[in-house]
């Protein structure tokens, strides 16, 4: 309790210690809540599980010990994971860039000063807000099913369309698809960033006599490399962790043939459809590895084309 | 871009026949059989996955909103030995899959007997697990004049009342923004409830949707979207309060959407 009654002492000058009221009693105790979650849900557990991923458990006798044998059986022997890999990567590399582009060519529309932005801006961010729920994947399983609406419509103009969600060779693109429609919350951000470039820049070229498309090219993109940046890489660990669609969409099987088998659908089957914890938790750690190359391999890049005023 | 959604809400009032008779989205006539076969369609009713979904939504705005603020203004406001190193932990676990606790997480919830319970999901929101938030607030916090700090405390004021009575009354937009998210987030959270509810009596409204979703299949997509358009609706409804707040919520601080 004495830390909470202060007497009028002098405010201490900032970075001239680390002495606020009486040491750092308070501070501490106003930062209890989130260390005890700190070590007893994130750093404690990441240890264990970087330890599980080590041994052979199945959730009820005690973890034994098999050295790098799950990481070898990952590496050479595990066709599900090839499948899973394959499918992330190609879900990261297609729904990203797509849905950036999307997004960023809206917001340039938006930010033309239309009429009734407000409202515009409202209905394109609502598919973001919602997308995460088990409605939308219902949703999209029945719109792409293959009687579903999608090909009643392509019907009318006498278009036979595929069963997109029971056919290996479309499936995933549908999932691409959703993930395409969410492309909400990249566009705010963009608009902010658009709002941030001064106007008279595009006075200044419109003088000189560039273009619409020179505009964009040589001034708009340019100067929003930091919003593509940041955009691009909270898109791309969101999409690596995607999971509640496909979950839904292939009746939480990865199907059909592994084509909608996300990475975190895999390693959510390992370990609580086969209770292989170990083997899981080094599918986990493979994952953190993969974003973390991802995260790092996007900042080193950025020097090269992320351009920061100045 | 809305048609999908006005769709299923259109084809949740039609009769069953007429939902794939036509792609217009007005009913021929209208019907709410629909959602009454669905409300009861599973052996417990979806006003039982509501109010299990209202507890663990509540409660996890309770906790965020308290945990993370108190530990936002002891990294905005206080200063203290090692607060830097904290801070930088603390910014590392944004970055942290959560596949990665997950398992470790799993087997402590398990020998504390928490599994099949609300506990797993609740807790962690009251020892500030939610980092984006944490963040959030520590941006907001840091704009507030610290003047205001220094009159506190020459009037006597320690931190605790700073924080009570100076931070958090002048917080309000940045708090309903973490409140409303995590609402929403909670709300249409799968994966969680997914692992930790064992009980059908405990489910969630999204794990209601899809045991409705299994137990049905392909054969009635009237009641399917029925409960669909049900489980969306609070989230609709706080989107259409409280929008201005969600979209500069998001176009400020990133958050995703």
């Amino acid at each position: 309790m004495a830390s909470a009654v202060s007497e009028a002492a002098p405010r201490p000058i900032e970075g001239a210690g680390e002495n606020g009221w009486r040491g750092s009693g308070a501070g501490y105790l106003f930062l209890t809540p989130w260390l005890l979650g700190f070590f007893g849900l994130t750093l404690g557990p990441a240890l264990i599980s970087l330890y599980l991923s080590f041994t052979d458990f199945d959730l009820l006798s005690t973890p034994r010990w098999v050295g790098a044998a799950n990481y070898v059986r990952i590496a050479t022997s595990d066709p599900k994971f090839v499948a899973a890999m394959h499918v992330t990567f190609l879900y990261v590399a297609l729904a990203v860039p797509l849905k950036l582009a999307f997004a960023l060519m809206v917001a340039v529309i938006l930010n033309k000063g239309i009429r009734g932005l407000p409202l515009y801006r409202a209905m394109f961010y609502l598919p973001s807000l919602i997308g995460a729920s088990v409605a939308i994947a219902v949703l999209w399983r029945q719109l792409f099913s293959g009687d579903g609406l999608l090909n009643r419509v392509l019907a009318l103009i006498g278009i036979q369309g595929p069963s997109w969600i029971s056919d290996p060779d479309t499936s995933l693109y549908t999932l691409v698809a959703l993930s395409i429609w969410q492309f909400g919350s990249p566009m705010i951000i963009f608009l902010a960033g658009l709002r941030q470039i001064p106007k008279d820049v595009y006075e200044a070229a419109e003088i000189d006599g560039a273009s619409r498309s020179q505009q964009f090219w040589r001034i708009t993109l340019p100067l929003l490399t930091p919003v593509v940046f940041f955009n691009g890489v909270v898109q791309t660990i969101e999409a690596f962790k995607a999971f509640t669609p496909a979950f839904i969409i292939s009746g939480g099987t990865g199907g059909p043939i592994d084509s909608t088998l996300f990475y975190t659908l895999y390693l959510y089957q390992e370990a609580f459809a086969y209770f292989r914890m170990g083997y899981a938790s080094a599918l986990a750690w493979i994952l953190v590895v993969i974003i973390a190359a991802f995260t790092a391999l996007a900042f080193l890049s950025s020097r090269y084309w992320v351009h920061y005023d100045g | 871009m809305l048609y999908p959604l006005l769709w299923m809400l259109a084809s949740s009032f039609k009769p069953e026949s007429d939902i794939f008779s036509s792609a217009s989205l007005w009913p021929s006539h209208f019907s709410l059989e629909a959602y009454q076969r669905g409300w009861s369609g599973l052996q417990v009713s979806f006003g039982q996955f509501f109010l299990n979904s209202l507890l663990v939504s509540l409660s996890c705005v309770i906790g965020n909103v308290i945990s993370c603020s108190l530990t936002a203004y002891a990294f905005a406001r206080l200063t203290f030995r090692g607060q830097n190193i904290w801070f930088a932990l603390m910014l590392g676990t944004l970055m942290l899959p959560y596949h990665v606790t997950l398992i470790p997480q799993y087997v402590l919830f398990l020998n504390l007997d928490w599994v099949g319970t609300f506990l797993p999901l609740i807790v962690p929101k009251f020892l500030a697990a939610d980092a984006f938030f944490i963040f959030l607030l520590v941006q907001f916090f840091r704009s507030i004049p610290r003047d205001l700090d220094d009159a506190a405390m020459i009037d006597g004021c320690g931190p605790l009342r700073i924080y009570w009575m100076v931070i958090l009354p002048l917080s309000l937009p940045a708090l309903a923004t973490a409140a409303i998210f995590t609402f929403i987030w909670t709300w249409d959270d799968f994966f969680g409830p997914l692992v930790y509810l064992t009980d059908i009596n405990t489910y969630t409204v999204q794990l209601g949707l899809r045991s409705f979703v299994d137990s049905t299949g392909k054969s009635d997509w009237g009641a399917l979207f029925a409960m669909s358009t049900l489980t969306l609706l609070p989230v609709l409804g706080f989107f259409l309060a409280f929008q201005r707040l969600l979209i500069n919520g998001i176009a400020t601080t990133g958050l995703k959407g």
